[in-house]
């Protein structure tokens, strides 16, 4: 048991150490010379050269590679160039807004998600199954941007309902987590519906239905529980999807986040956040797989001593 | 000349829980005549598949040599491995598997050929169709696929396959028992003749001790991967002289009531190889253990005329 | 080819089949079917006050912020998205597959180390890396391709190294190297031709993927830039007039999600009829 634990965390950050390696190579190809950036157009070349010291960028690549590890661990995500603040500040800002985002949105995902696949799969092969798969399929081809845009269009253009876009009360937070709980949900649904058809089919259920138990109780005590198995392993890998997601979304809702914050960094090209944010989503990448990896054995039982 | 001897093959597993060695094959040594056939004989977890395998480098061993035709093969590279290869062949025992599904007949049988090139395009497809003559297979049945055909016929391209190249040597583990009773008589008899045409040396691996009795010059008995008794064939049917062997003897359903014999009936279940018992591995189940057995192991000893026995009371009841 | 008729029994198949068809069709004699050129900015293509022209006549899908003609651009574009969307795909495919298939076969030390790679890879979002990368090399069409296929290797890469595990331990593989096959021959007599159902299921579905990937990068101005159209450039520019002329974004967005959807109908069609193990995932 703790040795299963030991080797996740492990496994977690041996990721999260060659997650950091392959950014800061990314950052030292860079064929943008950031010194140049930095200092403008009319600066002389010592003025480039000196701030070039100054940055370290004429280190050898262990060099740098180490000032630049040191300099993660302390929190210093080092400074984007247009902006004249620091990477960790600008990040930690607006971690809020698109983390209670994500909550939400995680959370519609999955009422949406588990109940359709439920649904499905109690209705397996009528109309309603095929119409749900259908709305799923959907929801896995529809881009995010243009989804957004739709709902911005109907919901708060020309309907009115909510408010085109911003930050600051609850009803500000239903569009863009509607939108993205939407689109999540097609996976979720379609993975449920084929986990919930393999239980069904188990002898336990049908041992539960011989013993005369109703069908919602089956569902609720028995079905749900080791249906959901492989859905905790997803939401690992869905917090890697939303961090793309959140780019879009809050770019289109104006919603003060990270995504927001990157959406800026790359219309000016300010590789420097484009790469904190990048880090910053590969850290909670790996964060999620981990609890997921880290529950998985309370809620199965069979991955305990594994 | 031997075609093959084997000095103490050892092959080690190690359980990746528990870390614990698991010995399939404990210290093996035996060595084969040319033209003649061995039989290797024993349950399921005796070891003799793995065996097998690791005669064809199939498997490596964790220790031992191999020694094929007077070459030492134990180490050689895998390129003149591949090279030898053509000279020893195995037949496997489930054809289902064994042959690729998506691969027509006579690109199977074919294969040999083509790994080794040998011979023209035109050489190549006359000697399949002559091989799949000699085997039983039907030249319209060239193009069509393994899983169209019976058990017994994909055994005949299995067998195909194997001496189409001519080897010297065929490994074959368990090459009826997947068959019915019936068939089994027509495969044993296709071997016997191709054995007798090509003067091919066998290792046949089985369990079932009639038909060893049936195809084999002499036979090993095998028990949680030592050699238990080691004998010609006739020797060994008549005066057995470990009780393992003389138990599963004592086993075969015999047709005529008068002859008969008691039959032995072991206790308890053969144990697994990860917890192999000290001593004399078959010390708990033996019905003529002492208490000295657990602690013993028994070496393999000649009594008589290239009879071998490992059972530390063998001298004393013989 | 009886499965190519089975899968063409589902209707659902059969559209997306038809549609694609449509689409490369047009893509392909773009030239012949857009009634203008994609790029040339009409001087009655914009209203008095500057504003874009909705559909009318002369344009039938109207006109975008530079007065260019609508339908054109949408068919033009629908060459650009084809074309990324299958060179990435392309790219993703053959890399993954060979990566999957050497470290399946070979196992041992280089399929973990090439395992863990993945692993590593698969910690970065995909558009995020996508998003940097295209942003630290100089776009192109061709950059944008070779982009999202580095960021879509790694899934199908993942696939094919379980599948080719288990497949090299099946015994017609022992069996061959028995024989003496070498290690290529084992690789593409053998294991390939297992593995080439799963290949194509993902080399359908991979198109869905890369091409919303490239529309999504094109939206935010770091995929095709214009005036090359693509089917999410448009959007891009045209973003700040979907109130007043909803078209311009909702056309080129219908067309990415039909595009997307047949694509991705059709790979799962390929896949219950190739694989059944599978079936209902996505």
């Amino acid at each position: 048991m703790l040795r299963y634990i030991s080797t996740r965390i492990t496994q977690a950050l041996l990721i999260l150490l060659g997650v950091s390696f392959i950014t800061f190579l990314l950052l030292y190809i860079l064929p943008a010379d950031p010194a140049v950036q930095i200092a403008g157009r009319s600066a002389t070349s010592e003025t480039v050269a000196s701030i070039r010291a100054q940055l370290g960028l004429d280190q050898p690549l262990f060099v740098q590679y180490f000032n630049y590890m040191t300099n993660l661990l302390q929190g210093d995500f080092g400074r984007s160039y247009l902006q004249k603040s620091e990477v960790a500040t600008l990040i930690w800002s607006r971690l809020g807004p698109s983390l209670s985002l994500m909550f939400f949105a995680i959370a519609i995902e999955l009422l949406i998600g588990l109940m359709a696949g439920i649904i499905a799969a109690m209705n397996r092969g009528k109309a309603l199954d095929k119409t749900l798969m259908v709305l799923s399929f959907v929801a896995v081809s529809a881009p995010q941007f243009i989804v957004s845009i739709l709902i911005l269009y109907i919901f708060a253009v020309k309907l009115g309902w909510f408010p085109i876009g911003g930050y600051g009360d609850p009803i500000h937070y239903v569009l863009p987590a509607l939108t993205l709980g939407l689109l999540g949900s097609g996976w979720y649904s379609r993975v449920m519906r084929s986990s919930m058809l393999d239980v069904l089919r188990q002898d336990y259920i049908r041992t539960a239905r011989a013993k005369g138990a109703p069908l919602t109780r089956i569902i609720r005590v028995h079905a749900f529980k080791n249906a959901i198995l492989p859905i905790i392993a997803m939401i690992g890998l869905d917090i890697g999807i939303f961090m793309g997601g959140i780019v879009v979304v809050e770019s289109v809702f104006g919603w003060p986040g990270i995504g927001q914050l990157a959406w800026q960094a790359i219309q000016r090209v300010d590789i420097p956040i484009i790469m904190g944010v990048t880090l910053v989503s590969a850290i909670a990448i790996v964060l999620g797989n981990l609890i997921a990896d880290l529950i998985a054995p309370f809620v199965d039982p069979r991955i305990k001593f594994r | 000349m031997n075609i093959l001897e084997i000095e103490n093959l050892r092959k080690e597993f190690t359980n990746k829980t528990t870390k614990k060695p698991i010995v399939a094959v404990d210290n093996i040594s035996l060595s084969l005549e040319r033209g003649k056939t061995l039989g290797i004989v024993g349950e399921s977890g005796s070891g003799k598949s793995t065996l097998g395998r690791i005669m064809l480098r199939l498997v490596e061993p964790t220790s031992g040599k191999i020694i094929f035709n007077g070459t030492n093969i134990t180490n050689e590279k895998p390129a003149e491995l591949r090279k030898l290869r053509s000279k020893m062949q195995m037949i496997f025992q489930d054809p289902m598997v064994s042959l690729d599904p998506r691969m027509s007949v006579r690109e199977l049988i074919q294969e040999p050929l083509d790994i080794h090139n040998l011979g023209t395009k035109a050489e190549r497809t006359k000697a399949v169709e002559e091989i799949s003559e000699k085997v039983g297979i039907a030249k319209s049945a060239l193009e069509k696929f393994p899983h169209e055909f019976s058990g017994g016929q994909r055994q005949r391209i299995s067998i195909a396959r194997a001496v189409i190249n001519k080897p010297d040597l065929i490994i074959a583990d368990e090459p009826v028992s997947a068959l019915d009773v019936s068939i089994q008589a027509q495969i044993l008899n296709l071997l016997k003749e191709l054995r007798r045409e090509m003067n091919l040396s066998f290792i046949f691996i089985s369990h079932d001790l009639s038909v060893v009795n049936y195809f084999c010059d002499e036979v090993a008995v095998m028990y949680l991967g030592n050699i238990v008794e080691y004998a010609p064939t006739s020797e060994l049917f008549t005066s057995p002289m470990h009780p393992y062997t003389q138990a599963l003897i004592s086993a075969i359903p015999e047709i005529e009531i008068e002859t008969k014999s008691k039959r032995i009936i072991l206790t308890g279940d053969v144990p697994n190889p990860a917890d192999a018992p000290s001593g004399c591995h078959f010390h708990p189940r033996c019905p003529i253990a002492i208490a000295s057995c657990a602690r013993q192991t028994p070496l393999l000893k000649n009594y008589g005329s290239n009879h071998q026995v490992s059972c530390n009371l063998v001298g004393v009841n013989a | 080819m009886s499965t190519l008729r089975r899968i063409l029994k589902r209707k659902s198949a059969l559209l997306s089949l038809i549609f694609i068809a449509l689409i490369t069709l047009a893509a392909i004699f773009a030239p012949l079917i857009a009634p203008f050129s994609p790029n040339e900015q009409f001087k009655d293509g914009l209203t008095l006050q500057g504003a874009p022209i909705s559909p009318s006549g002369t344009y039938l899908f109207g006109t975008d912020l530079l007065g260019r003609d609508l339908l054109s651009r949408l068919i033009y574009g629908a060459r650009t998205s084809l074309i990324v969307g299958i060179i990435a795909n392309g790219v993703a495919v053959l890399l993954g597959t060979t990566v999957g298939i050497t470290s399946g076969y070979l196992k041992g030390r280089i399929g973990s180390i090439m395992m863990r790679f993945t692993d590593l890879m698969m910690a970065f979002p995909a558009l995020l890396l996508a998003i940097t990368l295209a942003a630290i090399f100089s776009p192109s069409l061709l950059i944008v391709a070779l982009v999202i296929a580095m960021v879509n290797w790694v899934q199908i890469a993942r696939v094919i190294y379980t599948q080719a595990i288990s497949i090299s331990e099946r015994e017609f593989v022992i069996a061959s190297r028995g024989l003496g096959a070498t290690n290529q021959r084992v690789l593409l007599k053998h294991i390939l031709p297992h593995l080439l159902p799963t290949v194509l299921v993902y080399a359908t579905l991979g198109i869905a993927t890369t091409v919303l990937l490239e529309a999504t990068l094109s939206f935010l101005g770091v995929g095709v830039r214009p005036p090359t159209p693509s089917w999410g450039n448009i959007i891009f520019e045209n973003q700040t007039y979907f109130i007043t002329a909803p078209w311009l974004v909702f056309t080129p967005g219908a067309a990415i999600i039909l595009l997307a959807l047949s694509f991705n109908l059709l790979g799962d069609a390929l896949r219950d009829e190739l694989d059944p193990t599978q079936r209902g995932l996505s």
